[in-house]
């Protein structure tokens, strides 16, 4: 089980769906969720490069289009690459299917593309079960559809 | 893991019993009960299974209002392109009320113009006809003028040849005197009539 989970997106009802379905399926203990990228930004820069109370998530869950923020879930996922010293699991999670996007996401190092929908609980089991891979960079980008 | 223990376990158990309260959310997944105490573990599974059951009923309204508020979002933006497209037709139909007037003042311009071109043509036919009969009546005259003239001047020519040869004849004496009275008359009298015309067309003008 993941111990600590972070998600960005600026949809707050999702974010009940994902920390609800998350607990039934057992795959975080805990979960912050945010709902804008620049709060993200500034807490991934207070935990860099120290993280003394062990704060920084262990897994990253980015909406692609956040709005209201200053960066959207690529720029995000190639800041906290970048320029916070990487070491978490990072990906999209979006209604979007857009190829292009996709392979952008790809070029900065996001580990999965998860498509949102009104049934979410599945994708998030197949990805519980791919953890482990993401955790030691073995397994490859995967979209859940 | 958590190991719970002692008196933290009897509270819990207790308060359970008493006042139906059970421990809930990701903290519960921390606990473990100290081994072979079935009690708190069987009270672990029944806190478990309460927040389960809480969790997916909480799950399920809240994609219920996910869904609704999609299903509003999406009237939203119809109601916002329709909205865009009344006031385009509103818009167009502004236009063209617009357009509808100009032509219209327009319309009225030329038909002023023509009504204008209709009153000038008439006014010319009027004219055209006018110097047409005018110049009818002149050559009428010149032609009647010529008669008498050529009649007076026969008619004198043979009086004077008659005279001057001494061959008298009363018939052509009788003849000329009439003639000439008769050519005299009706001369003035067409110079009279013309004179009459000439004077009614120009009391009416151009």
């Amino acid at each position: 089980m993941i111990d600590t989970l972070m998600l960005i997106d600026d949809e707050n009802l999702f974010h009940l769906v994902f920390e609800d379905a998350c607990s039934l399926l057992d795959i975080a203990l805990s979960i912050e969720a945010l709902d804008s990228s620049d709060e993200a930004d500034k807490k991934f820069k207070d935990w860099f490069p120290n993280d003394p109370n062990h704060e920084r998530p262990e897994c990253v869950f980015v909406d692609l289009n956040i709005i209201g923020s200053s960066y959207d879930g690529i720029e995000m996922i190639r800041k906290i690459n970048t320029e916070y010293g990487n070491g978490c699991v990072i990906g999209i999670i979006s209604s979007s299917q857009d190829e292009v996007e996709i392979n952008k996401a790809k070029e900065v190092g996001a580990q999965f593309w998860i498509i949102k929908s009104d049934d979410i609980e599945p994708r998030l089991e197949e990805f519980k079960n791919d953890y482990d891979g993401y955790k030691n960079k073995t397994a490859p980008f995967k979209i859940y559809k | 893991m958590i190991e719970v223990t002692g008196h933290t376990r009897n509270v819990l158990l207790d308060v359970a019993k008493k006042k139906r309260i059970y421990v809930e959310g990701n903290f519960l997944k921390l606990l473990r009960p100290v081994k072979d105490d079935k009690e708190f573990e069987e009270y672990l599974k029944v806190c478990k299974e309460k927040d389960r059951t809480s969790r997916k009923k909480r799950l399920e309204v809240t994609k219920q209002v996910q869904s609704q508020n999609k299903e509003l979002e999406l009237a939203a933006e119809e109601n916002i392109r329709i909205n865009k497209q009344l006031s385009k037709a509103l818009d167009e139909t502004q236009i063209a009320m617009e357009d509808a007037r100009v032509a219209e003042k327009e319309a009225m311009i030329a038909k002023a113009e023509a009504e204008k071109l209709r009153d000038d043509a008439m006014e010319d036919l009027d004219t055209l006809q006018k110097r047409t009969q005018f110049e009818l009546i002149g050559k009428i005259v010149r032609v009647a003028l010529i008669i008498i003239m050529g009649v007076g001047l026969i008619t004198t020519v043979l009086f004077g040849y008659t005279l001057m040869t001494g061959q008298e004849n009363p018939i052509l004496e009788s003849t000329w005197s009439n003639l000439f009275g008769i050519l005299l008359t009706n001369s003035f009298s067409i110079i009279g009539t013309i004179m009459g015309v000439k004077y009614a067309t120009e009391g009416k003008g151009n």
